[in-house]
């Protein structure tokens, strides 16, 4: 299969097998186009580690090629770390020097200039909301703030891409909602994203496309949107008020005729309480089936509506849900 | 930039961050210091009349006779463990994101490796500062002082593949001082408390190739006689020796490992 030619990461046919015989990869192929934010939905295990260390250079595949803003990982490293950013699993920061003296290490290391460096620091440290605690030792910092001046470092030479291994992994529920609202705006200044997470939440939000990977293989790649369609209807309840003997079922069965031909409708079932419909875009049909429904003399008391989820989706492709996964397996990871 | 000019800027700036890590916690000088400044205080009283025994070699002061082996001491325990510290990199990820920074890899391990001369000098000057506070005199003044600590700060250098090695081979942080631990037996073997005449032949057969034994003489004589080219260039060449050995496994279990 060949990779996306307009991508910002190109990867066709990666293979990577550790030491040990672990079969990581086995021939993925994808593309990202610039700006865009990709995610690998995968459980512990999937390949989504591995991949995400051979594209920023840290590990080297066994087979298959990779591609970073048009270089090779494996013949263009040293271009390639010039140009990205990566927050690891862990939370990298260095604890006994301060939020400033973080970013400006790794500043100086990916040689921002000094006035520029200063600039961005300040700035990102605001974009994080660490200004007033840029003075303090990194070491006193909660996880969430912790997280976020990691974050930072792996901006302050203003990457063309990001990659991001589990950025919310251990955050508590408020820090990790936080923290999404930064990524978006990171990505929303124009920097393309990779991210690896096994949160179905956090890829459904983030992600404007994602793969899910399992055993080392994607199974599918597109939207969430899309993906989740791919695999049936949207599903739209309706309460409906029935006073007296027979009126719930002659409520059912005028729904049932006001609805004939109404073509977003895949399906009609009964419920103790009204029906339930199965429509192809939920959003969508709704405005228009409640107009339909109108004025004939029924009283709709409650609609709720509801998506296929990713975990519907996990479960689709791969044959088993996400949260099925094991205990987690001890990261392998590989050096060169 | 040229690649050595390159690889002197990295390393300067990874160097600072780990001068900064050893000043900001006030254990590392305390934990640093107690030792051999109980050794100094305790040994140079209690032994303080062997200076008379007829083989030691003609009399003085045993405090100025004992101060270069604690501040050698000191230095050995400024750098024991100091493998630790890449350990602790490896396992948060920081090694990680100095490994996708556009850097000479080995820049890292160099920015590891230089401030440990500055750290040995500065402890071991302290100790200097205080045996010449409790009475010892440095015969060669302030030059030969500024030798006494630059030869020490080479033997910090040089000793701290002791710890690097194992930290870099086994990724355990138990492992970082086992090694190291190996100064302890040559250091009591060694002239850092008697003389080589008070010693059995055997112990002054061994002593012939102890490193320690001939940093710790090139230091005395600059500390109680005076500048002794011959012992200063014998305890060089014996350090950089070791130093090669050392430093080229650590290299090369760095390469393994991170470059």
């Amino acid at each position: 299969m060949q990779p996306d030619v307009r991508a910002v990461i190109e990867v066709a046919d990666l293979v990577k097998v550790y030491a040990g015989g672990t079969r990581a990869l086995d021939g993925i192929t994808f593309g990202v186009e610039a700006g865009e934010f990709f995610g690998f939905l995968g459980p512990n295990g999937a390949g989504k580690t591995t991949t995400i260390r051979i594209l920023s250079t840290l590990l080297r595949q066994t087979s298959g090629t990779a591609h970073v803003a048009g270089l090779d990982v494996e013949h263009d490293a040293a271009a390639i770390r010039r140009r990205v950013g990566f927050a690891t699993q862990q939370v990298a920061v260095e604890n006994l020097a301060t939020g400033r003296e973080n970013l400006e290490l790794i500043g100086r290391l990916h040689r921002v200039p000094g006035p520029e460096l200063r600039r961005r620091t300040d700035e990102l440290l605001a974009l994080m909301g660490l200004a007033e605690v840029a003075g303090k030792l990194a070491g006193t910092y909660s996880g969430g703030m912790r997280r976020r001046l990691d974050l930072a470092s792996a901006l302050v030479h203003r990457p063309e891409v990001l990659f991001l291994d589990e950025p919310t992994e251990g955050l508590d529920p408020q820090s990790r909602t936080a923290l999404w609202e930064e990524l978006v705006r990171i990505r929303d200044a124009g920097t393309t994203m990779f991210l690896t997470t096994h949160y179905m939440e956090e890829a459904d939000r983030l992600c404007g496309r994602l793969a899910i990977i399992d055993g080392g293989r994607i199974a599918v790649t597109g939207t969430p949107a899309e993906l989740k369609r791919s695999i049936g209807s949207d599903t739209v309840a309706l309460a409906l008020q029935a006073d007296g003997p027979g009126a719930l079922a002659r409520a059912q069965d005028e729904v049932g005729r006001l609805l004939d031909g109404f073509a977003p409708l895949g399906g009609l079932e009964r419920t103790a309480f009204g029906v339930s419909l199965a429509v192809s875009d939920a959003h969508a049909a709704v405005p228009d089936l409640l107009r339909r429904l109108d004025g004939n003399g029924l009283v709709v008391s409650g609609l709720t509506m509801s998506q296929p989820t990713l975990d519907d989706v996990f479960l689709q492709y791969t044959g088993r849900h996400i949260r099925d996964e094991g205990a987690d397996r001890p990261l392998e990871l590989g050096w060169y | 930039m040229s690649g050595l000019a390159a690889f002197a800027y990295e390393t300067r700036w990874l160097g600072l961050r780990t001068l900064r890590r050893f000043i900001r916690v006030p254990a590392n000088p305390v934990s640093t210091l107690l030792f051999p400044l109980i050794q100094l205080f305790v040994f140079s009283q209690l032994f303080k009349d062997i200076v008379t025994l007829p083989d030691f070699g003609g009399g003085g002061s045993y405090l100025a006779y004992l101060a270069p082996g604690q501040i050698a001491f000191t230095v050995f325990f400024a750098v024991a463990w100091v493998g630790g510290n890449l350990l602790v990199d490896l396992r948060s990820g920081y090694l990680d994101k100095l490994r996708v920074a556009p850097i000479n890899r080995y820049a890292i391990l160099a920015g590891e490796i230089v401030p440990l001369f500055v750290e040995s000098v500065v402890m071991g000057g302290a100790i200097l500062v205080l045996s010449v506070l409790m009475g010892a005199t440095v015969a060669t003044g302030l030059p030969g002082a500024a030798l006494i600590l630059g030869l020490g700060g080479l033997f910090g250098v040089v000793w701290s593949g002791t710890s690097f090695l194992p930290a870099l081979l086994t990724k355990n942080e138990q492992a970082t001082g086992t090694l190291a631990m190996l100064f302890m037996p040559l250091a009591f073997m060694s002239t850092a408390f008697v003389p080589a005449t008070l010693m059995p032949d055997w112990l002054q057969f061994l002593n012939a190739w102890n490193p320690i034994s001939h940093l710790i003489e090139a230091m005395r004589a600059l500390m109680v006689s005076g500048y002794d080219w011959g012992l200063i260039g014998k305890a060089v060449a014996s350090l950089t020796i070791l130093g090669l050995v050392l430093h080229g496994a650590t290299f090369w279990a760095f390469r393994r490992l991170a470059a």
